[in-house]
């Protein structure tokens, strides 16, 4: 029986945003007609159970509600499971459904969330393979795209009627080490490096307190820190290596000032000192008197002036469903096509 | 750590941790007296949940107005309502915020823009509005905050005052404290849309939530929010998610509780201890400084206690005073 995990996130995109920037709020009902998307679309391509994290922000209660009015002449559903887990509202829940759908076998997990919420299942699962759909904040990692098709691309790969070698592409990540692995954490897209010091709200939006942003790819049409990198040298997804951005700072001038929109709504000026192709393996020694250490938009890691900080780009870290190229080999294999007698 | 990492000077944070702590014992001694039969009436405890109550707070002067919940003591304290007036007021005692005629539920200070505590639940949002309109008129760059339970946000005068601020463009902030119980009835059961920031969006305002328990997410939060209402950005909610230490009121026995909830709120989700970590880890404050503040805080609630044993009752005759205010 195919098998796919689903982690829905309901706490994301409620971050200080929406207050200094006018970001967008996904609303509970529409994440979930969402999912109710992916299920029937997974459904109709053969996928017969769905796993799910459960959650007390909103999503399970109704979807269920959704779910016990039964199929309708539009509409059925594999069979919904919610994890034997007991929801925090926090992302301990994405981990933890995480590390139960790796230990139940999925093929592959459907992931709603933006950047951090992705984040939080790589950091517990680098085997089976994510497909993302974005309902955050910044999402610069997952792809904008139709839902229905996610659930039509991952079903297609679930089934078997897709090998991994056709539906898989590998994604690169950020290692960020504290006192040589004392602590550790990764970033999917950015890691940057901020004054602020404290945790606080999360969101970071104050660009004179940015020092230096290092990034797996960098798209110039990404909305973000990214987008910083996108705009001096654009990095493919695919590209081998990275790209990390020096901010001036006393030490090292501004040679020109890039205006960059840091986050939904927010275009920001930033004095530039240079830049430099990350490659794969090789650390990059952070240079600060103390700060923080914000991971895919969210300030995460606080350091001291004394603490070694050293960021690594990975290659072939962790597997996604590539949807564009999942759909584009059922159009050339012909793979939903039926037969014109049945 | 070199130097100091947060957004406030170490007196501001000493000043935060005095008031969340003068909260909490505040609380914890009146759990014990009230157990005791001391206290008239009925008692409902901000335990567990200062960060919230001191993290919004403390962006705002006397000229700022805040309508309080019927779980107001941490709102009082926070706003700089005096703890001997608030004790004696608990204890039905002359001498007492409101002469002690009010009792917990309607504690009021309007010098301190403290406009009261109150016992019927939604009910303060509409005087939020009230006062934010008067505000505007005024145009000192002034704020009102809603404080509203999760319980009380289904309430009509709720919903109407999020329509009414968002089509006046109030400087009003809604903060939902989300404990997760309305009384006894869980969230997840009594509130159809479970996210206060779509409830929120509903009505046209930006919404945001944060861990209620995290002073610096709130006080970070809270600053932006307030900041954005002194300048004519108009209206939006604020959820603090939170916990909270105590029944809904004393004597509740909590039955609606997982087996172990309290104990693991208490241990992995006091805001305190969150604040003390963080400080003292940062070495911006040491833990010394602390138990002296915790020690002069136990001080000044026994000096409360006292006050208020010694104090007298109102007479039959105090019954027809305060009832109109002479202009």
């Amino acid at each position: 029986m195919s098998s796919i995990g689903l982690i829905a996130n309901p706490v994301s995109a409620r971050d200080i945003r929406r207050i200094i920037a006018n970001a967008s709020n996904l609303q509970i009902a529409d994440r979930v007609n969402i999912v109710l998307r992916v299920l029937t679309a997974a459904h109709s391509l053969g996928v017969e159970h769905v796993l799910m994290m459960p959650d007390n922000g909103g999503i399970r209660a109704l979807l269920q509600r959704h779910l016990a009015r039964g199929h309708s002449q539009h509409q059925r559903w594999p069979v919904v499971e919610f994890l034997d887990m007991a929801p925090t509202s926090s992302v301990e829940d994405t981990l933890k459904a995480t590390r139960l759908l790796r230990a139940a076998g999925v093929a592959a997990i459907v992931v709603l969330g933006g950047d951090g919420t992705h984040r939080a299942v790589v950091r517990e699962c680098r085997d089976i393979p994510i497909a993302g759909i974005s309902t955050g904040t910044n999402n610069a990692f997952p792809e904008m795209r139709e839902s229905t098709i996610t659930g039509m691309a991952v079903a297609l790969y679930a089934t078997g009627r897709l090998s991994a070698a056709q539906a898989l592409s590998a994604n690169k990540l950020l290692d960020i080490s504290i006192n040589d692995g004392a602590q550790r954490d990764i970033a999917l897209v950015d890691a940057v490096i901020s004054s602020d010091r404290y945790v606080g709200a999360r969101a970071l939006w104050k660009p004179e307190n940015l020092s230096a942003v290092y990034l797996t790819f960098a798209d110039p049409q990404a909305i973000g820190l990214s987008a910083i990198g996108g705009l001096l040298h654009p990095v493919g997804r695919r590209d081998p290596g990275g790209l990390a951005v020096q901010l001036a700072s006393a030490e090292a001038p501004a040679t020109l000032r890039l205006q960059a929109p840091i986050a939904p709504g927010m275009v920001r000026t930033l004095p530039i000192a240079h830049w430099q192709a990350m490659p794969a393996d090789q650390p990059f020694d952070i240079v600060s008197d103390g700060g923080v250490v914000a991971l895919d938009g969210e300030r995460e890691l606080a350091f001291d002036a004394g603490d070694r900080v050293q960021i690594t780009l990975r290659e072939n870290a962790f597997p996604t469903v590539d949807v564009a190229r999942c759909m584009q080999i059922a159009a050339s294999d012909g793979l939903l096509r039926l037969s014109s007698t049945h | 750590m070199t130097g100091n990492p947060f957004p406030l000077g170490k007196p501001e944070l000493l000043e935060a941790y005095r008031k969340m702590r003068t909260i909490r014992e505040f609380e914890e001694r009146l759990h014990v007296d009230f157990g005791r039969g001391d206290i008239p009436g009925f008692v409902h405890l901000y335990a567990g949940e200062e960060a919230a109550g001191i993290g919004i707070i403390s962006h705002l002067g006397d000229g700022d107005r805040i309508a309080s919940t019927h779980r107001g003591h941490g709102h009082c304290i926070a706003k700089g309502v005096d703890p001997v007036a608030m004790m004696k007021e608990i204890y039905g005692k002359r001498g007492g915020s409101c002469e002690g005629k009010g009792g917990s539920m309607h504690i009021a200070d309007v010098s301190k823009g403290m406009m009261g505590a109150n016992g019927i639940l939604g009910a303060g949002a509409p005087l939020a509005c009230g006062a934010a309109l008067a505000a505007k008129y005024r145009k000192k760059g002034e704020v009102a905050i809603s404080f509203v339970g999760d319980g009380a946000s289904n309430q009509g005068t709720f919903l109407e005052s999020l329509n009414l601020a968002a089509v006046w463009n109030l400087p009003v902030i809604f903060v939902v404290e989300n404990n997760g119980y309305a009384e006894s009835t869980s969230r997840d059961y009594g509130v159809a849309v479970d996210s206060y920031v779509d409830r929120a969006a509903g009505f046209g305002l930006p919404g945001v939530t944060v861990d209620g328990t995290d002073f610096f997410a709130v006080h970070e939060a809270a600053g932006e929010i307030i900041r954005r209402a002194r300048s004519g950005g108009g209206p939006a909610l604020l959820e603090c998610k939170m916990v909270r230490f105590f029944g809904h009121f004393e004597g509740d026995a909590q039955t609606y509780r997982g087996s172990g909830e309290l104990d693991d709120i208490r241990a992995n989700q006091d805001c305190l201890r969150k604040f003390a970590a963080a400080v003292t880890s940062a070495g911006v404050i040491t833990a010394g400084e602390l138990t002296a503040i915790d020690h002069q805080v136990l001080g000044l609630i026994e000096h409360a206690v006292v006050q208020a044993k010694a104090a007298p009752l109102p007479t039959a005759a105090d019954l027809t005073t305060d009832v109109y205010v002479s202009y």
